[in-house]
Formats: C-alpha cells, sequence, structure tokens
C-alpha cells in the first residue's frame, strides 16, 4: 500500500493560489474547450504542471523548471523538495476533482497513472493530460526530456540536460569497452522484488530491472519468461545467479542480509555462497529518471567490487 | 377427504409405510406414538412438506402435487412443531402471515383482530414475538392457523404438538377453542398429542403409530384401553372424573422377577 | 379496533429520505474544487441546459464543470449503489434469514469481479475490435453475467446437495467465493501492466468513475428491483418463520429464492461494474434499519435502501475530502465504519447469534 501523505505546507499555499487561479482555468478552460487544444504553451502565463511519475518529476527539477509543479504523485521522492509539493496519491487511483483544485494546466503522466476514467474527465475539463511513455531505454529518456522541454518551454535547459546526460553516458560505454576485457563472460544477476519472505518476485525480460543490469554489463538470471513472475526456490537455483539484486525497500522487508541469505535456495547459488547481495534505492536503480547514468555506473562498480573480490 | 394410498418414504436408511389411511370431513383425529416412530413424518406426508417416495396423498380426490401452492393454503394448514423465527417480527403480521397466499385480501386486519381475540392474545399484536413466552408464543401460532382457515370451511388442520410448551392452565382452553373453530366451520383436525387424555377428551379417532410402523385407527374411547396400552408397552387403569369425562393414566411399573435394576 | 398491519411509511422512512438529500447536499459541498456558491443562478442555469437541451453551447468554467459532470454524477452514483447494496443486504439476510449474511458472502460480488477480471485479461488484448462505446458497456454487462450466473450455479447446486436447506447454499456461497478469489488471483498473474492497472482498479472499489452515462443506467436498475421487491416483501416475511411454514402457507420457496437471488446479482453485479468491490454496506445497513423499523420487509428494504445510501455517501465524502488533493479507495472507510460496527453487533446479540 503507497504511503498517502496528505498535503501539509503547501496545502495553504494551494489554497490561497486555487482561489485565483481559479478565473485563470476559467479562461483557459474555456479556451481549450472551444478551441480543442489540448497542450498550449503560453509563454507569458506560466505553467502550472502536475506531474505523475516519480522519473519525470527528477527531469522537471533537474531542468530547473520546478517552479511549474503544483502536484506530485506518491512516487516522486526525489528530490527531497519534491516532497514539498501537494501529493496527489498513488498513480493508480487518481482523484479528478483533487487534481483540478489544483488548477493545473497541464497533467504529465506516465502510462501507469489511472483509472482511465479519471484522465478522461481531467481532459473533458480542458486541461491537457500528456501520457509519457516511460521504456526501458535510455534513448526514451531523452525524448521524454526533448518532450517535456517543449511543454514546459524549457528547451535550452532541456538540451543543456541533454547534453550533460549524453557526455555521462558516453563515457559509461566508453568503460565498459575496457571492462569487458577484465570481465571474461558475463556474470548472472537476478532482480529479487521482495513484499515479504513469502512474496518474492523476480524481474524477467522486459522489465526495468532487466534492462539495468544489461546496462551494467551483466546478464538477467531469468530469460524464460517476461514481467515479473513469483520466484520457487527451483527456480532460484536453475537460474544460478551470481548476484542478487534487490531494492533497499526489498531488503528491509526480508531484514537483514541474514536473512536474505535464509531465504530457501539462496544458499544453493553462487550469489548466496559467495554472499554477493546488492541493493540500491528503487527510485534510482528502477527510475529511468535523469539519475540513470549515475545508476548504471554505480551499478557496474558494485558489479566489479562482487566479481573481482 | 384427505386420504393416502399406500404412501411410502425412504429416508436415508429408514423407510417409512406404506401408510393408508383416510381423514373424513370435520373428522378430529390425534396421531399418538412412542417417540421416534415417525409421526412428524406421518404428519409432513399429509401435509405435502415430504414427497412420498411411493404412493399417493390426495386432497378431494386431487393429489397434492396437482393443488397450486396458494389454493392449497386455503384448505389445509400445517403447525410444526419447531418454530425457528429468526428476525423477530410483529405478533400481528404474524397472525396476518397466516393469510399471505390470498391477493387483495380486505379483510385480514379484522380477521386477524378475531383470532388474536378468539386466542386472548389481542393484548400482544404489538409486541415482536422474540419477547413472548413459550406458552404466549404457541398461541399467536394457533391464532395465525385460524386466521388463514377463518373464512373457509371443510378445510385441514395439521398440527405437530400444538401444546406442548404452554401449562396445564391453559393446554385445555387452547384446545376447546380450537375445537369450538374447527367445529363452527367443519374443519378438520389432525394433531400429534403426547397426552393420552387430551387425545381422549378432544378427538374423536385415534391413530396408533407402533414402534414397527404398523398403523392402526380406533375410535377414541374406553375401547381403545388394550391398544393403547400396547403401543407404549404399558398398563393403564380408567377412572371417570367428576365431570364424566374419561381419564386414564399409566400404572406404575411392577417390581417382577423381569426387573433387573431394583 | 387497531389496525394491526401499520402503514410502513411512518416517520422513519421520511426522516430517512431528509437526512439523504441534506447528506447529499452537505457531500455536494465538499470537494477539492471551491465552488463559489454565489454563482448559483449560472450553476444552475447551465444544469438546466445540460438535462433539458441537446447540447452545451457555452464554453464551461472550471467550477460548473466540477459541479454537474464530477460532482453531481459522484453524489449520486454514491446514493445509488449504497441503496443497491442495502436493498441487496436486506434481501440476503431475509433470503437466508441470517443476520450476518451478505451479497458477498455469497460469492454474488466475487463472481462479478472475477467475471470482469477475465474479460480484461483476455479479452482486452483485441481491444481495436470493439469501439469505445461497446468497452464501455461490456465490463458492466460481463460482471452482471458473473453475478447472474454464480446466482444460478447456487440455486442448481443447492437443490442437488441438500433439498430445501439454506445452509447448504451458504457454505456453497463460500466455496464459490475462495474458487473466485483464485480466478482473479490467476488473472493478476497473467496479466500485463496495462491490465494491471484496469484490475487494481476494480477490486480498490471507489467512485471515481461516475458519469452521466453510468449514474442513470444504474439509477433506473435500482428503481425497477426495488418496484419488485416491494411486492415480494410479504412473502420474504412468511420466510422468516421458516421454510417449511412459509411452503405451507402457500409461497413458492424455490422460486423466491430463485428470483430474489437474480434480483441481488442484479444489484450486486451492477455495482461492482461500475465501482469495484465495496464492502460492508450490504451487511451494516439491514442492521441498523431493524433497529428503527423491526424485521418487517415491507418496512425494511426502503430503509436499508436510505440507510445504505447515507453511509455510502459519508464513506466517499470522506475518502475524497480528508486528504485533498489525493483521494483514499472508499472500500478503506466502509471496513472502516464496517469492522467495529460488526464487532459491537456480535458483543450486544451475543446471546442470539449462535
Amino acid at each position: 500500500m503507497r504511503r498517502i501523505t496528505p498535503a501539509r505546507f503547501p496545502e495553504t499555499l494551494a489554497f490561497l493560489m486555487r482561489r485565483r487561479a481559479l478565473s485563470r482555468i476559467g479562461a483557459i478552460g474555456a479556451l481549450a474547450f472551444s478551441q480543442q487544444i489540448h497542450s498550449t504553451s503560453y509563454p507569458e502565463q506560466r505553467q502550472r504542471i502536475v506531474c505523475i511519475g516519480g522519473a519525470l518529476t527528477e527531469i522537471i527539477f533537474e531542468m530547473g523548471a520546478q517552479s511549474c509543479l503544483v502536484g506530485v504523485d506518491s512516487t516522486s521522492t526525489f528530490p527531497k523538495e519534491a516532497s514539498l509539493i501537494a501529493q496527489v496519491g498513488y498513480a493508480r487511483s487518481l482523484s479528478a476533482e483533487g487534481i483540478l483544485a489544483l488548477a493545473p494546466t497541464n497533467v504529465i503522466v506516465t502510462e501507469e497513472a489511472g483509472p482511465p476514467g479519471v484522465l478522461r474527465q481531467i481532459s473533458a475539463a480542458g486541461v491537457g493530460v500528456e501520457v509519457l511513455d516511460s521504456g526501458h531505454r535510455y534513448e526514451g529518456l531523452i525524448q521524454r526530456i526533448v518532450r517535456l522541454g517543449r511543454l514546459l518551454s524549457f528547451e535550452s535547459e532541456a538540451a543543456i540536460l541533454i547534453e550533460r546526460l549524453n557526455l555521462e553516458w558516453n563515457q559509461l560505454q566508453a568503460s565498459s569497452l575496457t571492462h569487458s576485457v577484465i570481465v571474461a563472460t558475463p556474470r548472472r544477476v537476478l532482480f529479487l522484488f521482495a513484499h515479504s519472505s513469502s512474496r518474492l518476485m523476480a524481474a524477467g525480460t522486459q522489465t526495468g530491472a532487466h534492462a539495468m543490469i544489461e546496462y551494467a554489463g551483466a546478464i538477467n538470471a531469468i530469460s524464460e519468461y517476461s514481467g515479473y513472475r513469483p520466484l520457487t526456490p527451483e527456480s532460484l537455483v536453475s537460474a544460478r545467479p551470481d548476484l542478487l539484486l534487490m531494492t533497499d525497500h526489498g531488503f528491509r522487508a526480508l531484514g537483514d542480509l541474514t536473512a536474505v541469505l535464509q531465504l530457501p535456495g539462496v544458499m544453493h547459488t553462487p550469489a548466496g555462497q559467495h554472499q554477493h547481495i546488492i541493493k540500491m534505492d528503487a527510485s534510482l536503480l528502477l527510475g529511468f529518471g535523469p539519475r540513470l547514468p549515475l545508476a548504471v555506473k554505480r551499478l557496474k562498480s558494485e558489479f566489479m567490487d562482487a566479481f573481482i573480490s | 377427504m384427505l386420504k393416502m394410498h399406500n404412501v411410502m418414504k425412504q429416508l436415508g436408511l429408514r423407510r417409512f409405510g406404506p401408510y393408508l389411511l383416510q381423514i373424513r370431513r370435520a373428522e378430529t383425529v390425534a396421531i399418538l406414538g412412542p417417540n421416534g416412530v415417525g409421526k412428524s413424518t406421518l404428519l409432513r406426508l399429509l401435509s405435502g412438506a415430504y414427497q412420498p417416495s411411493f404412493g399417493l396423498v390426495c386432497l378431494n380426490d386431487r393429489p397434492l402435487n396437482n393443488w397450486p401452492a396458494d389454493t392449497l393454503s386455503q384448505n389445509r394448514a400445517v403447525l410444526n412443531q419447531s418454530q425457528d423465527i429468526v428476525f423477530p417480527l410483529a405478533t400481528g403480521l404474524v397472525i396476518g402471515l397466516g393469510r399471505v397466499a390470498r391477493a387483495g385480501d380486505a379483510v385480514c386486519n379484522q380477521i386477524v383482530a378475531s383470532a388474536a381475540a378468539m386466542l386472548d392474545v389481542s393484548h400482544l399484536l404489538e409486541r415482536t414475538v422474540d419477547t413472548l413466552s413459550g406458552g404466549e408464543l404457541a398461541r399467536v401460532q394457533l391464532a395465525r392457523i385460524c386466521a388463514q382457515l377463518w373464512d373457509v370451511e371443510d378445510g385441514f388442520i395439521l398440527m405437530d404438538e400444538p401444546i406442548a410448551a404452554v401449562d396445564p392452565g391453559l393446554q385445555d382452553l387452547m384446545l376447546e377453542t380450537l375445537m369450538r373453530f374447527a367445529r363452527i366451520r367443519r374443519h378438520a383436525v389432525v394433531a400429534i398429542v403426547h397426552d393420552i387424555n387430551h387425545a381422549l377428551r378432544y378427538f374423536s379417532r385415534l391413530i396408533l403409530l407402533h414402534t414397527d410402523g404398523q398403523l392402526e385407527c380406533v375410535k377414541s374411547g374406553l375401547e381403545a384401553k388394550h391398544a393403547l396400552e400396547r403401543l407404549y408397552g404399558i398398563r393403564l387403569s380408567c377412572l371417570h372424573d367428576e365431570q364424566g369425562d374419561l381419564i386414564m393414566f399409566p400404572l406404575r411399573r411392577n417390581k417382577s422377577k423381569n426387573s433387573q435394576f431394583f | 379496533m387497531k389496525l394491526v398491519f401499520q402503514r410502513y411509511k411512518n416517520p422513519t422512512f421520511f426522516l430517512s429520505l431528509l437526512l439523504v438529500l441534506i447528506f447529499g447536499l452537505c457531500a455536494l459541498r465538499s470537494g477539492a474544487v471551491e465552488v463559489n456558491w454565489n454563482h448559483w443562478s449560472k450553476l444552475f442555469a447551465f444544469g438546466h441546459s445540460l438535462l433539458f437541451s441537446e447540447g452545451v453551447t457555452h464554453p464551461l468554467d472550471g467550477e460548473t464543470y466540477v459541479l454537474w459532470y464530477l460532482r453531481i454524477p459522484r453524489v449520486l452514483l454514491g446514493v445509488f449503489v449504497g441503496a443497491s447494496l442495502g436493498l441487496s443486504g436486506a434481501l440476503v439476510q431475509g433470503l437466508f434469514r441470517n443476520p450476518l449474511a451478505d451479497p458477498s458472502l455469497l460469492g454474488v460480488t466475487t463472481g462479478a469481479a472475477c467475471a470482469a477480471a477475465l474479460t480484461i485479461v483476455l479479452i482486452s488484448k483485441q481491444s481495436m475490435l470493439f469501439s469505445f462505446e461497446v468497452r464501455v458497456w461490456l465490463l458492466p454487462f460481463v460482471s452482471f453475467m458473473g453475478a447472474f450466473l454464480t446466482c444460478m450455479f447456487l440455486n442448481i447446486g443447492a437443490s442437488w446437495l441438500m433439498p430445501g436447506s439454506i445452509a447448504g447454499l451458504l457454505l456453497l456461497g463460500i466455496a464459490l467465493n475462495a474458487l473466485g478469489v483464485a480466478v482473479i488471483g490467476f488473472c493478476t498473474y497473467l496479466a500485463t501492466d496495462e491490465q494491471l492497472r484496469s484490475l487494481s482498479f476494480w477490486t480498490l472499489g471507489s467512485l471515481a468513475g461516475a458519469n452521466w452515462t453510468i449514474v442513470p443506467g444504474l439509477g433506473i436498475v435500482l428503481v425497477a428491483v426495488y418496484l419488485w421487491c416491494r411486492t415480494q416483501a410479504q412473502q420474504l416475511n412468511a420466510l422468516n418463520l421458516g421454510e417449511a411454514t412459509a411452503a405451507s402457507l402457500g409461497v413458492l420457496v424455490p422460486r423466491l429464492r430463485w428470483t430474489v437471488s437474480v434480483m441481488v446479482a442484479l444489484l450486486a453485479g451492477v455495482s461492482v461494474a461500475f465501482c469495484g468491490v465495496i464492502g460492508f454496506i450490504g451487511l451494516i445497513a439491514p442492521h441498523l434499519a431493524r433497529a428503527f423499523v423491526g424485521a418487517d420487509m415491507r418496512a425494511l428494504l426502503p430503509i436499508s435502501m436510505l440507510l445504505g445510501a447515507l453511509l455510502m455517501l459519508t464513506a466517499d465524502t470522506l475518502a475524497r475530502t480528508i486528504v485533498i488533493p489525493a483521494e483514499i479507495p472508499v472500500g478503506i472507510f466502509t471496513a472502516l465504519l464496517g469492522g467495529p460496527f460488526l464487532m459491537l453487533l456480535l458483543h450486544t446479540k451475543r446471546h442470539r447469534v449462535e
């Protein structure tokens, strides 16, 4: 169950802005409705954005456009300033009236957002709803930055960000070429998604975890299926992972390192025998936001430490 | 006329029947027998609650199956032994439910009031049935039966131990009221009773159900003494009370050499 | 001579109706968006043109849109869903003569959700085949069919198992519940990420999808079922005396059981279709109603409806105003209200309920 934090400080701010903004939404809404325009940039009026998706919020902060943000969802936890913005709750159960009360000009969502009816209600109110595919590719990330830049009229800042990220990314690609000489056979990594010790899921192909593992130069130990599936001890052993990757949250749900090692089947894998367990913050590892190069870099170095030692 | 032709019923491993009997118009019949012999089953077969595995039960020469349920309920009323009323309804409503199968029943309220007055429960009409004592509830149920057949004649009233929960002070009153009600309208009354004397006093015919399943019909009165003795395996002593009514009561068992306890 | 059957339109009915109206108005006034009620003439003029003329000619402004397209449908949906659940709860409790019966106990709501889950996972892959309108009505129809099939199965199965027994039906319902939950779990396992979005909406239960297509549909179903129920109220009263007694009184018990089951399936199925699974209202509303008007079905059914609507309004208004601008799934509130109430009920009636 996602933690829903009620807005505290920003709510009074929002309340004060709401009244003034309501006439604004009226004007824009009327204009949008009559002209069937869904996303327009009014350079002279500042945008009011509700952003659903932690990675998208991060991009907006990186571009310096955070003053446009009037609402974020529960996954927008980075950077810390994001938690000061009004919380619209869990991405999959949004509230039309709640979002409209923030008087946004645009609502930017990932494809996860729902329920679909609520999104329809929001766009019928004349507020533009932009769906930006999350994707698990670096190229997708760049495309999202481009689109966001265009939406928020922050094209130049977007371009600067893209340039910086490309630089970091190319450095990573270059270093991996040298590393691949050292590591003869790519290692097998298994990503464990843990609610509790009885509900273990493993990431197959076509998941964010799979993409990260590949970017970091390893192989996903699970290749038989796509998506997340419950993990049985037999499949864990037959996957022969050299390393187990988890999120911080999942690690804490299981307890500590001893608890992880005591999971059925783990001690029969190379990862368990050599105690190669790595954890990372979820939004960093799986966010596919502007910290993607950083995440890949950190993952790589952790892999190297584990495999060399 | 309520007739049973060679009716048999299989319940699990037990077989009841074959039964052959007739209940004539305006007749009063008491069913007697030891516990567990199948009296309730017989009554349920008579009322149509049980479908016979074999044979037919006919009311006025028409099999019970062929009677539409609402018409049947206007010709015969059934009072079951255990009443499990889950949600507490008002007494007046319960009495009136006797007439639930009649559509467009304009006289319902009047009949309910009359039936309640007859059974002396008029002061209980507003109360819910879960607040009534056992005796009051028994009278209310009887009032329901009476309301059900209030405005018809030649009906059949089938009852399973109607006065079991009633104290002795009221038992006779209830039976008298019931019999008067039935006599005026020429209803037949078939009741399972445990008290021999009630059976003798108020019913004209006795149906004795023996442990071996045999059904025996005798006229109510002194003639029934030997049959009753055989039925219960006891010895009866007959007397006439101050008012001239016949009373039979069981004698103590003899301390004979057959007894192993004393 | 005092009338034995009181007219059931006693003060409680009008009081409950009044309360529903008051709560409804309060619900209309609460919400995330500020609606300036000084502009009431503009707001009502819009409403008039919405209801009585063909289209909306002038452009909408924010508060008018929110009031007429979001809040009013949502409040109406809350009233109708609450009333449906309350009514179906009263019917189920009368049918099974069990104070703790609930449509979800029979497996009916689970059957509805199960059918919807199967549709989402299996059919929406070919979503290109269906136009938008078909897809809007496909899920409600399918979930009603699921509830209906569950009821048919319950009736047929119960008559095979133990003729005329109500306990058998209840046990069968519990078994069907377990089966339905398993199928939903399997669908969750099979579902892609996108399908999971729809599925989680169903299981959470929410009134967020209220619009002017759904609300009249549910309203019509509710009114039709209620009018039918009124004709069966006395028969249900007779059933309360015992199945054998009711049969001897001329009530066709199997037919009554079948028809009441269908009506329950209709109400519960359509509610689940539009709002997902919302629990406890079908259990609590009849109990509260019984405390006020007694167990006479002729009074109990309308009061259960009204109290169900009240409970739903309260829960939904709380759900969407406590953590503005977010929203808590309404099922959590009904459980928060319902769980302790059930415990209180068990405590006070413990000598009677065993």
